[in-house]
Parts: C-alpha cells; sequence; structure tokens
C-alpha cells in the first residue's frame, strides 16, 4: 500500500469514526448533512428495491429515521453507506413480512411500472434520445428480472460499491454475490439486444 | 486449470470473468494475466460470448446512466422528520434520566429510612399502642409491621395511581400515549 493509498484509507476511517460519534450523540446537523450527501445513492438503491418512486421514497424518511434511532449500533469499523443500506433493505423486508411472509421476490412481480425516469432537461438531441430510449428499455428490463439480481447489479455498477460491501448488504456469501451478478446480466441480456435494435 | 478455449463448458467460465472483471472491469477481483488471455483468445474465437461481452458493457453504462434523484422536497421533509424524532428522543432521554435519578435517590433515602422507620414503628408499638389500648389483642407485634408495610408503600401506591389517572386523561385527550 503506498503512502497515497495509506492517506484515504486513514482519511476515510476517520471520517467513519467521526459519523459513527455524531450517531451515537444523535447529532441533527450531522444527519442533515448524511441525508444530502447520500440522498441519490439510497434513493436509487430503494427504487431498485421496490420498483416504485412513491413507496421508495417513504422508505427514504424511514430509513433515515431509524438511522437516528439505531445510530448507536454503527460502530464505524465498515463504510457508513453499507450500513446505510443494509437498514435501508432490513427495512423494505421488515414491510414485506408484515404485508404477507414474503422475500424481496414479491416486489419484482409486484408491479411492472419501469423505474420512474424523470424527464432529462436536455435538448432534444437525436443522440441524447436515443440513449434515453435505449435506457429506458433496459430500465425495463431490470424491473422484469428478479429482485435479487436487481438489487446487486444495482449495488455494483450504480453505487459502485465492492463485492465484498454487496455481501454485507445484502448478508449473502460473497460466492452468491458473484453468481447474481453474472446471472443478472445474462437476465438483461435480451433488454439490452432489444434496446440496441 | 481453465478449460478449453472452445469447449462446451468454457462459455460459462468466460461469461462469469467478463461479468465479474470484463474488459471495462466492471466487478471486482482483477484476473491473472493468464485468465485475462485466455479470456481474450475465447472472445476472439466465441462470437455469442463476445456479444455478451459488448451486452453486458452496453447493460452497465445504461445502469449508470439512469437519472433518479431525490427531489429537494424530499429532502428537506425527511431532515425535518429526523429533526423532530430527534428533540423526541431527547425529550424522552431526559426524562428517564430525571427518572432514573429520582430512583436512585429514593432507594437511598428508603435505606437510610428504613431502619429509623422500623425502629420507630416498633417503640409505638410495643411501648405506646399495647400499654394504651391493644394490650389485651395480642396481636401488636404483627399490627406494627403491617402499618410499617403500609406506611412505607402508600407514598409509592399513591404517586402510582396519579400517574395512572394522568395517563389515562391523557390518553382520552390525545387519542394515544404522547411521548
Amino acid at each position: 500500500m503506498n503512502a497515497t493509498t495509506c492517506y484515504f484509507v486513514s482519511a476515510m476511517a476517520d471520517e467513519n469514526t467521526e459519523i459513527a460519534r455524531g450517531l451515537r450523540r444523535r447529532d441533527p446537523d450531522l444527519l442533515d448533512r448524511l441525508i444530502e450527501k447520500y440522498q441519490h445513492r439510497l434513493l436509487r438503491y430503494l427504487v431498485s428495491l421496490t420498483g416504485r418512486r412513491e413507496l421508495a421514497e417513504d422508505f427514504f424518511q424511514e430509513t433515515w429515521i431509524r438511522v437516528l434511532e439505531r445510530g448507536r449500533q454503527y460502530d464505524g469499523r465498515h463504510e457508513f453507506s453499507t450500513w446505510l443500506f443494509t437498514i435501508a433493505r432490513n427495512l423494505v423486508i421488515d414491510h414485506l413480512r408484515r404485508k404477507q411472509p414474503a422475500s424481496l421476490d414479491t416486489l419484482a412481480d409486484d408491479d411492472s411500472t419501469p423505474f420512474d425516469l424523470p424527464a432529462t432537461g436536455q435538448p432534444s438531441a437525436f443522440d441524447a434520445t436515443v440513449q434515453r430510449e435505449q435506457n429506458e428499455k433496459i430500465s425495463a428490463g431490470m424491473q422484469q428480472i428478479a429482485t435479487e439480481y436487481r438489487e446487486t447489479l444495482v449495488l455494483r455498477f450504480q453505487e459502485g460499491m465492492s463485492l465484498e460491501e454487496i455481501a454485507r448488504v445484502t448478508g449473502a456469501p460473497l460466492g452468491t454475490v458473484k453468481s447474481r451478478i453474472y446471472r443478472g446480466l445474462s437476465a438483461l441480456e435480451p433488454w439490452v439486444k432489444g434496446a440496441r435494435l | 486449470m481453465k478449460p478449453d478455449l472452445m469447449n462446451s463448458d468454457s462459455h460459462e467460465p468466460a461469461r462469469r470473468m467478463i461479468a465479474l472483471s470484463g474488459p471495462e472491469g466492471v466487478s471486482g477481483g482483477r484476473p491473472s494475466p493468464a485468465e485475462e488471455s485466455w479470456l481474450a483468445a475465447h472472445l476472439d474465437s466465441c462470437p455469442p460470448c463476445r456479444d455478451f461481452a459488448e451486452n453486458s458493457r452496453e447493460a452497465v453504462r445504461a445502469l449508470r446512466g439512469i437519472p433518479i434523484s431525490a427531489g429537494a422536497s424530499l429532502v428537506a421533509t425527511t431532515q425535518l422528520r429526523v429533526r423532530q424524532r430527534a428533540l423526541q428522543l431527547q425529550r424522552r432521554q431526559e426524562r428517564l434520566w430525571v427518572i432514573c435519578v429520582c430512583c436512585a435517590a429514593v432507594t437511598l433515602c428508603t435505606a437510610v429510612t428504613t431502619v429509623v422507620l422500623w425502629r420507630g414503628f416498633a417503640w409505638l408499638g410495643e411501648r405506646w399502642l399495647s400499654a394504651q389500648w391493644m394490650s389485651q389483642a395480642q396481636f401488636s407485634e404483627p399490627f406494627w409491621q403491617v402499618a410499617f408495610v403500609v406506611f412505607s408503600l402508600m407514598p409509592a401506591v399513591l404517586a402510582g395511581i396519579l400517574l395512572l389517572a394522568r395517563g389515562t386523561s391523557l390518553a382520552d385527550h390525545h387519542g394515544s400515549y404522547q411521548d
């Protein structure tokens, strides 16, 4: 490990320790900053889990309330985002259990509405339009694949998590995470082909 | 040991390798140079796996391009809710602290005064009550002991009744217990 890497690893550890300390104090200013910092990532993950933006927004708020209430459980040894996503995931699973004894699979079949894609707001350039259409088709495909695959792909490719972090968030063995990435990409292949036609 | 280049069993390992450490380096666990050269050779000679690699790249690019973002109102509402909840928890914590201090003080006072009270009741029971008007009953000792217990418990019982009544009243007014 070179000096630069050491510096960044140490800085991240310091940041995590600082967050853990603030959460123990239930510092509202720290929570405000965390909400702003992780707003897009958390919402993206929740949309990937639930497939519905309105539901994801409800879970978004509940997740931060739970972070406040259980902040003392975060020890700062791992990335805060990993802990945050684990809390969000458990909330969704708890919600499903209350509705009916089920796994995350229920959400996959719950609604066929694709990801809620906001308007890009860009000028209607041909390339941008084509790109957007392709993204929509692939997003629709994401909605059709099993939730475990979708969740793993989102954590890996949208959130940029390492395989170990994904294993920690999902509570799955590392081998299972690898399989889910492979199978998820395979399951998505027909929609990618369709989008390129 | 890697499978043969075009063996029927070689496609899945190749695709797993693409998914986990493909040409774009999309996942963790970089393959060894030997594995990389094996994969490159396999892709050269296997159009379906080449398509899979291309589709995977496209899927990853699309996933990274999905623009889902939280609105400002969602963030503001969440921050407000979190602050309100933090305030509730803080008040609850303060109340709990007061209760703990009160309990500790009561316990201390009880420990100190019990001996004195016990002796006082014993004195009253033996010297005064039995001597004056309970001498014929022959239960002076149990009597002052029961009186001692009642006297000791009465404040706690009264406080409990009052708190219960107040709690019921709050529930009637607000529909449920408030924090």
